[in-house]
Protein backbone atom coordinates (compact mmCIF):
# COMPACT_ATOMS: atom_id res chain seq x y z
CA UNK A 1 0.00 0.00 0.00
CA UNK A 2 1.37 3.41 -0.93
CA UNK A 3 1.27 6.02 1.80
CA UNK A 4 0.66 9.62 0.88
CA UNK A 5 3.37 11.99 2.19
CA UNK A 6 0.74 13.98 4.08
CA UNK A 7 -0.43 10.82 5.84
CA UNK A 8 3.00 9.79 7.10
CA UNK A 9 2.65 11.60 10.43
CA UNK A 10 -0.49 9.73 11.54
CA UNK A 11 0.93 6.47 10.19
CA UNK A 12 4.14 6.97 12.16
CA UNK A 13 2.07 7.84 15.22
CA UNK A 14 0.01 4.69 14.78
CA UNK A 15 3.21 2.65 14.45
CA UNK A 16 4.63 4.13 17.67
CA UNK A 17 1.32 3.53 19.42
CA UNK A 18 1.21 -0.11 18.29
CA UNK A 19 4.78 -0.54 19.52
CA UNK A 20 3.81 0.82 22.93
CA UNK A 21 0.69 -1.31 23.16
CA UNK A 22 2.51 -4.46 22.10
CA UNK A 23 5.30 -3.91 24.63
CA UNK A 24 5.71 -6.62 27.23
CA UNK A 25 3.73 -6.23 30.45
CA UNK A 26 6.77 -6.15 32.76
CA UNK A 27 6.86 -3.03 34.91
CA UNK A 28 10.05 -1.17 35.74
CA UNK A 29 11.53 -1.24 39.21
CA UNK A 30 10.76 -4.89 39.81
CA UNK A 31 13.71 -6.76 41.33
CA UNK A 32 16.65 -6.34 39.04
CA UNK A 33 18.95 -8.55 41.06
CA UNK A 34 22.51 -8.37 39.84
CA UNK A 35 21.87 -6.33 36.75
CA UNK A 36 24.79 -5.76 34.41
CA UNK A 37 26.38 -2.34 34.02
CA UNK A 38 25.94 0.30 31.35
CA UNK A 39 23.76 -1.72 28.95
CA UNK A 40 21.40 -2.88 31.71
CA UNK A 41 21.04 0.73 32.88
CA UNK A 42 20.46 1.88 29.32
CA UNK A 43 17.74 -0.71 28.74
CA UNK A 44 16.08 -0.45 32.13
CA UNK A 45 13.89 2.63 31.53
CA UNK A 46 13.02 1.43 28.02
CA UNK A 47 11.82 -1.98 29.17
CA UNK A 48 9.56 -0.63 31.93
CA UNK A 49 6.46 0.99 30.43
CA UNK A 50 5.71 3.10 33.51
CA UNK A 51 9.12 4.73 33.48
CA UNK A 52 9.18 4.94 29.69
CA UNK A 53 5.81 6.66 29.46
CA UNK A 54 6.63 9.09 32.28
CA UNK A 55 9.91 10.11 30.63
CA UNK A 56 8.31 10.53 27.21
CA UNK A 57 5.46 12.48 28.85
CA UNK A 58 7.91 14.89 30.49
CA UNK A 59 9.41 15.72 27.09
CA UNK A 60 6.02 15.81 25.41
CA UNK A 61 4.52 18.14 27.99
CA UNK A 62 7.59 20.38 27.86
CA UNK A 63 7.33 20.62 24.07
CA UNK A 64 3.62 21.30 24.37
CA UNK A 65 4.22 24.11 26.85
CA UNK A 66 6.96 25.61 24.69
CA UNK A 67 9.84 27.80 25.86
CA UNK A 68 11.31 27.80 28.45
CA UNK A 69 9.81 24.54 29.75
CA UNK A 70 10.73 22.55 26.65
CA UNK A 71 14.31 22.64 27.88
CA UNK A 72 13.89 23.39 31.57
CA UNK A 73 11.97 20.18 32.32
CA UNK A 74 14.63 17.87 30.78
CA UNK A 75 17.22 19.71 32.89
CA UNK A 76 15.19 19.57 36.12
CA UNK A 77 14.19 15.92 35.85
CA UNK A 78 17.59 14.13 35.77
CA UNK A 79 19.10 16.50 38.32
CA UNK A 80 16.33 15.94 40.87
CA UNK A 81 16.11 12.25 39.94
CA UNK A 82 19.71 11.84 41.09
CA UNK A 83 18.85 13.28 44.51
CA UNK A 84 15.89 10.90 44.63
CA UNK A 85 18.34 8.12 43.80
CA UNK A 86 20.51 9.12 46.76
CA UNK A 87 17.41 9.01 48.99
CA UNK A 88 16.71 5.51 47.68
CA UNK A 89 20.24 4.36 48.47
CA UNK A 90 19.98 5.44 52.08
CA UNK A 91 16.44 3.99 52.19
CA UNK A 92 14.88 7.27 53.32
CA UNK A 93 11.17 7.06 54.09
CA UNK A 94 8.93 8.15 51.22
CA UNK A 95 5.25 7.58 50.42
CA UNK A 96 4.75 4.36 48.38
CA UNK A 97 7.08 4.79 45.44
CA UNK A 98 5.20 2.64 42.92
CA UNK A 99 2.05 4.70 43.50
CA UNK A 100 4.07 7.90 43.01
CA UNK A 101 5.49 6.58 39.74
CA UNK A 102 2.08 5.47 38.52
CA UNK A 103 0.58 8.84 39.44
CA UNK A 104 3.34 10.58 37.52
CA UNK A 105 2.25 8.76 34.35
CA UNK A 106 -1.42 9.52 35.06
CA UNK A 107 -1.04 13.22 35.90
CA UNK A 108 1.43 14.00 33.13
CA UNK A 109 -0.87 12.25 30.66
CA UNK A 110 -3.87 14.23 31.93
CA UNK A 111 -1.89 17.49 31.76
CA UNK A 112 -1.02 16.81 28.10
CA UNK A 113 -4.51 15.60 27.20
CA UNK A 114 -6.15 18.68 28.72
CA UNK A 115 -3.43 20.96 27.30
CA UNK A 116 -2.88 22.23 30.84
CA UNK A 117 -0.64 25.29 30.62
CA UNK A 118 0.99 25.23 34.02
CA UNK A 119 3.12 28.18 35.18
CA UNK A 120 6.84 27.52 34.85
CA UNK A 121 7.38 27.10 38.60
CA UNK A 122 4.41 24.74 38.97
CA UNK A 123 5.52 22.54 36.08
CA UNK A 124 9.03 22.40 37.53
CA UNK A 125 7.79 21.49 41.01
CA UNK A 126 5.44 18.82 39.66
CA UNK A 127 8.13 17.22 37.49
CA UNK A 128 10.67 17.47 40.32
CA UNK A 129 8.35 15.61 42.70
CA UNK A 130 7.85 12.87 40.11
CA UNK A 131 11.60 12.74 39.50
CA UNK A 132 12.14 12.05 43.21
CA UNK A 133 9.96 8.93 42.98
CA UNK A 134 11.60 7.64 39.80
CA UNK A 135 15.06 8.34 41.19
CA UNK A 136 14.20 6.69 44.49
CA UNK A 137 13.19 3.50 42.71
CA UNK A 138 16.44 3.48 40.74
CA UNK A 139 18.46 4.31 43.82
CA UNK A 140 17.05 1.30 45.62
CA UNK A 141 18.19 -0.89 42.73
CA UNK A 142 21.62 0.62 42.21
CA UNK A 143 23.39 -0.92 45.18
CA UNK A 144 22.55 -4.41 43.95
CA UNK A 145 23.62 -3.84 40.36
CA UNK A 146 26.78 -5.54 39.18
CA UNK A 147 28.29 -2.26 38.02
CA UNK A 148 26.33 0.55 39.72
CA UNK A 149 28.34 3.35 38.15
CA UNK A 150 27.96 2.04 34.59
CA UNK A 151 24.33 1.28 35.38
CA UNK A 152 23.65 4.84 36.55
CA UNK A 153 25.39 6.34 33.50
CA UNK A 154 23.23 4.07 31.30
CA UNK A 155 19.92 4.93 32.84
CA UNK A 156 20.61 8.66 33.05
CA UNK A 157 21.47 8.63 29.32
CA UNK A 158 18.42 6.52 28.52
CA UNK A 159 16.17 8.82 30.54
CA UNK A 160 17.56 11.83 28.70
CA UNK A 161 17.00 10.22 25.31
CA UNK A 162 13.41 9.37 26.26
CA UNK A 163 12.88 13.06 27.05
CA UNK A 164 14.25 13.90 23.62
CA UNK A 165 11.82 11.38 22.05
CA UNK A 166 8.99 13.05 23.98
CA UNK A 167 10.08 16.48 22.76
CA UNK A 168 10.22 15.14 19.20
CA UNK A 169 6.67 13.81 19.49
CA UNK A 170 5.54 17.05 21.15
CA UNK A 171 6.84 19.13 18.25
CA UNK A 172 4.12 17.51 16.15
CA UNK A 173 1.83 20.11 17.71
CA UNK A 174 3.02 22.67 15.17
CA UNK A 175 1.75 20.57 12.27
CA UNK A 176 -1.80 20.35 10.97
CA UNK A 177 -3.91 18.42 13.51
CA UNK A 178 -0.70 18.06 15.54
CA UNK A 179 -2.14 19.48 18.73
CA UNK A 180 -4.95 16.94 18.54
CA UNK A 181 -2.46 14.11 18.02
CA UNK A 182 -0.26 15.17 20.94
CA UNK A 183 -3.30 15.56 23.18
CA UNK A 184 -4.44 12.13 22.03
CA UNK A 185 -1.06 10.73 23.03
CA UNK A 186 -1.51 12.40 26.40
CA UNK A 187 -4.89 10.71 26.74
CA UNK A 188 -3.37 7.31 26.00
CA UNK A 189 -0.57 7.96 28.50
CA UNK A 190 -3.20 8.93 31.08
CA UNK A 191 -5.10 5.69 30.39
CA UNK A 192 -1.91 3.73 30.96
CA UNK A 193 -1.44 5.78 34.14
CA UNK A 194 -4.90 4.71 35.33
CA UNK A 195 -3.86 1.08 34.82
CA UNK A 196 -0.52 1.57 36.61
CA UNK A 197 -2.18 3.42 39.49
CA UNK A 198 -4.80 0.70 39.87
CA UNK A 199 -2.13 -1.99 39.82
CA UNK A 200 0.02 -0.08 42.31
CA UNK A 201 -2.92 0.53 44.66
CA UNK A 202 -3.94 -3.12 44.51
CA UNK A 203 -0.36 -4.19 45.12
CA UNK A 204 0.15 -1.74 48.00
CA UNK B 1 34.76 2.75 41.23
CA UNK B 2 37.98 4.04 39.70
CA UNK B 3 39.39 3.78 36.20
CA UNK B 4 39.07 6.32 33.44
CA UNK B 5 35.38 7.13 33.91
CA UNK B 6 35.54 9.57 36.89
CA UNK B 7 38.34 11.74 35.43
CA UNK B 8 36.78 11.53 31.96
CA UNK B 9 33.42 12.78 33.20
CA UNK B 10 35.19 15.48 35.21
CA UNK B 11 37.00 16.71 32.12
CA UNK B 12 33.72 16.50 30.17
CA UNK B 13 32.06 18.63 32.87
CA UNK B 14 34.82 21.22 32.48
CA UNK B 15 34.36 21.12 28.70
CA UNK B 16 30.64 21.70 29.15
CA UNK B 17 31.29 24.65 31.49
CA UNK B 18 33.89 26.19 29.15
CA UNK B 19 31.30 26.12 26.38
CA UNK B 20 29.89 29.24 28.02
CA UNK B 21 33.30 30.98 28.29
CA UNK B 22 35.15 33.35 25.98
CA UNK B 23 37.94 31.93 23.77
CA UNK B 24 40.65 33.31 26.05
CA UNK B 25 39.11 31.55 29.06
CA UNK B 26 38.74 28.34 27.04
CA UNK B 27 42.41 28.28 26.10
CA UNK B 28 43.57 29.14 29.62
CA UNK B 29 41.18 26.54 31.07
CA UNK B 30 42.37 23.78 28.73
CA UNK B 31 46.00 24.57 29.51
CA UNK B 32 45.41 24.64 33.27
CA UNK B 33 43.43 21.41 33.33
CA UNK B 34 46.17 19.61 31.40
CA UNK B 35 48.97 20.84 33.64
CA UNK B 36 47.10 20.25 36.91
CA UNK B 37 45.86 16.81 35.82
CA UNK B 38 49.37 15.64 34.91
CA UNK B 39 50.73 17.04 38.17
CA UNK B 40 47.92 15.41 40.15
CA UNK B 41 48.44 12.04 38.47
CA UNK B 42 51.95 11.83 39.86
CA UNK B 43 51.02 12.97 43.37
CA UNK B 44 51.90 10.35 45.97
CA UNK B 45 48.52 9.71 47.60
CA UNK B 46 48.01 7.39 50.56
CA UNK B 47 45.77 4.39 49.83
CA UNK B 48 43.37 5.57 52.53
CA UNK B 49 42.57 8.70 50.50
CA UNK B 50 41.07 6.71 47.62
CA UNK B 51 37.41 7.04 48.61
CA UNK B 52 37.85 10.68 49.62
CA UNK B 53 39.45 11.57 46.29
CA UNK B 54 36.71 9.83 44.30
CA UNK B 55 33.94 11.56 46.25
CA UNK B 56 35.74 14.87 45.72
CA UNK B 57 36.00 14.04 42.03
CA UNK B 58 32.24 13.43 41.73
CA UNK B 59 31.31 16.53 43.73
CA UNK B 60 33.61 18.56 41.49
CA UNK B 61 31.88 17.10 38.41
CA UNK B 62 28.52 18.31 39.76
CA UNK B 63 29.85 21.73 40.77
CA UNK B 64 31.72 22.39 37.52
CA UNK B 65 28.84 21.15 35.34
CA UNK B 66 26.46 23.43 37.25
CA UNK B 67 28.48 26.49 36.12
CA UNK B 68 26.55 26.42 32.83
CA UNK B 69 23.59 27.93 34.67
CA UNK B 70 25.44 31.12 35.62
CA UNK B 71 23.60 33.93 33.88
CA UNK B 72 26.79 35.86 33.12
CA UNK B 73 28.66 32.87 31.68
CA UNK B 74 32.02 31.58 32.87
CA UNK B 75 34.62 34.35 33.20
CA UNK B 76 38.40 33.93 33.19
CA UNK B 77 38.89 33.72 37.00
CA UNK B 78 36.10 31.16 37.37
CA UNK B 79 37.28 29.17 34.34
CA UNK B 80 40.80 29.08 35.82
CA UNK B 81 39.62 27.92 39.25
CA UNK B 82 37.32 25.31 37.70
CA UNK B 83 40.11 24.04 35.45
CA UNK B 84 42.58 23.80 38.34
CA UNK B 85 40.03 21.95 40.49
CA UNK B 86 38.97 19.65 37.67
CA UNK B 87 42.54 18.89 36.67
CA UNK B 88 43.67 18.39 40.25
CA UNK B 89 40.88 15.99 41.08
CA UNK B 90 41.11 14.20 37.71
CA UNK B 91 44.81 13.64 38.26
CA UNK B 92 44.30 12.61 41.87
CA UNK B 93 41.57 10.16 40.83
CA UNK B 94 43.98 8.60 38.34
CA UNK B 95 46.71 8.45 40.97
CA UNK B 96 44.40 6.95 43.58
CA UNK B 97 42.26 4.59 41.54
CA UNK B 98 43.43 4.41 37.96
CA UNK B 99 46.36 4.07 35.61
CA UNK B 100 48.41 7.00 34.22
CA UNK B 101 47.16 6.15 30.72
CA UNK B 102 43.61 6.93 31.89
CA UNK B 103 44.51 10.60 31.52
CA UNK B 104 44.94 10.10 27.79
CA UNK B 105 41.27 9.09 27.71
CA UNK B 106 40.07 11.70 30.18
CA UNK B 107 41.78 14.89 29.03
CA UNK B 108 40.42 14.87 25.44
CA UNK B 109 36.92 14.95 26.98
CA UNK B 110 37.59 18.59 27.94
CA UNK B 111 37.57 19.33 24.20
CA UNK B 112 33.81 18.94 24.45
CA UNK B 113 33.95 22.71 24.87
CA UNK B 114 34.58 23.07 21.11
CA UNK B 115 31.27 21.61 19.84
CA UNK B 116 29.64 23.01 23.01
CA UNK B 117 30.78 26.53 22.26
CA UNK B 118 29.72 26.12 18.64
CA UNK B 119 26.22 25.29 19.87
CA UNK B 120 26.16 28.14 22.41
CA UNK B 121 27.21 30.71 19.82
CA UNK B 122 24.35 29.53 17.57
CA UNK B 123 21.80 29.88 20.34
CA UNK B 124 21.60 26.15 21.05
CA UNK B 125 23.15 26.37 24.51
CA UNK B 126 20.25 24.42 25.94
CA UNK B 127 21.69 21.22 24.44
CA UNK B 128 24.82 21.83 26.52
CA UNK B 129 22.70 22.57 29.61
CA UNK B 130 20.78 19.31 29.19
CA UNK B 131 24.10 17.46 28.86
CA UNK B 132 25.33 19.16 32.03
CA UNK B 133 22.21 17.99 33.89
CA UNK B 134 23.02 14.40 32.85
CA UNK B 135 26.57 14.82 34.17
CA UNK B 136 25.25 16.25 37.44
CA UNK B 137 22.83 13.34 37.79
CA UNK B 138 25.57 10.74 37.26
CA UNK B 139 27.90 12.59 39.63
CA UNK B 140 25.32 12.83 42.43
CA UNK B 141 24.49 9.13 42.06
CA UNK B 142 28.15 8.15 42.01
CA UNK B 143 28.95 10.30 45.06
CA UNK B 144 26.00 8.79 46.89
CA UNK B 145 27.19 5.32 45.89
CA UNK B 146 30.56 6.08 47.44
CA UNK B 147 29.05 7.43 50.62
CA UNK B 148 25.87 5.47 51.20
CA UNK B 149 26.28 1.73 50.99
CA UNK B 150 28.90 -0.84 50.05
CA UNK B 151 27.63 -2.16 46.73
CA UNK B 152 27.70 -5.80 45.89
CA UNK B 153 29.05 -4.97 42.44
CA UNK B 154 32.36 -3.72 43.76
CA UNK B 155 32.98 -6.41 46.32
CA UNK B 156 35.08 -9.40 45.30
CA UNK B 157 32.90 -12.37 44.40
CA UNK B 158 33.55 -16.01 45.29
CA UNK B 159 35.93 -16.43 42.33
CA UNK B 160 38.28 -13.63 43.46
Amino acid sequence: MRVNTADRGPVAFAAVLCGLLLAGPALAHEGTGLAGGFVAGLLHPVTGPDHLLAMVAVGLWGAFLGRPLVYVLPVVFPTVMAFGGALGMIAATLPPVEIGIALSVLLLGVAIALAFRAPVWAACVLVAVFAIFHGYAHGQELPSAADPLGYSVGFVLSTGFLHVVGIGLGLLKDRPHGALITRGMGGLIALAGVYFTGAALLGA
Amino acid sequence: MGGALPPALLCAALGVALSFAAWRSVIVGLALVTVSAVAGAFAPLPESWRELVLVGCWLTVAAVAALVHLPSGVGLPLASVAALLAGGFAGAAVAAAGAPLDLSIALPCALLCLPGRWLVVRGRGIVVKVLSSWLIAVAVLAAALSLAVPTAGYEPDHME
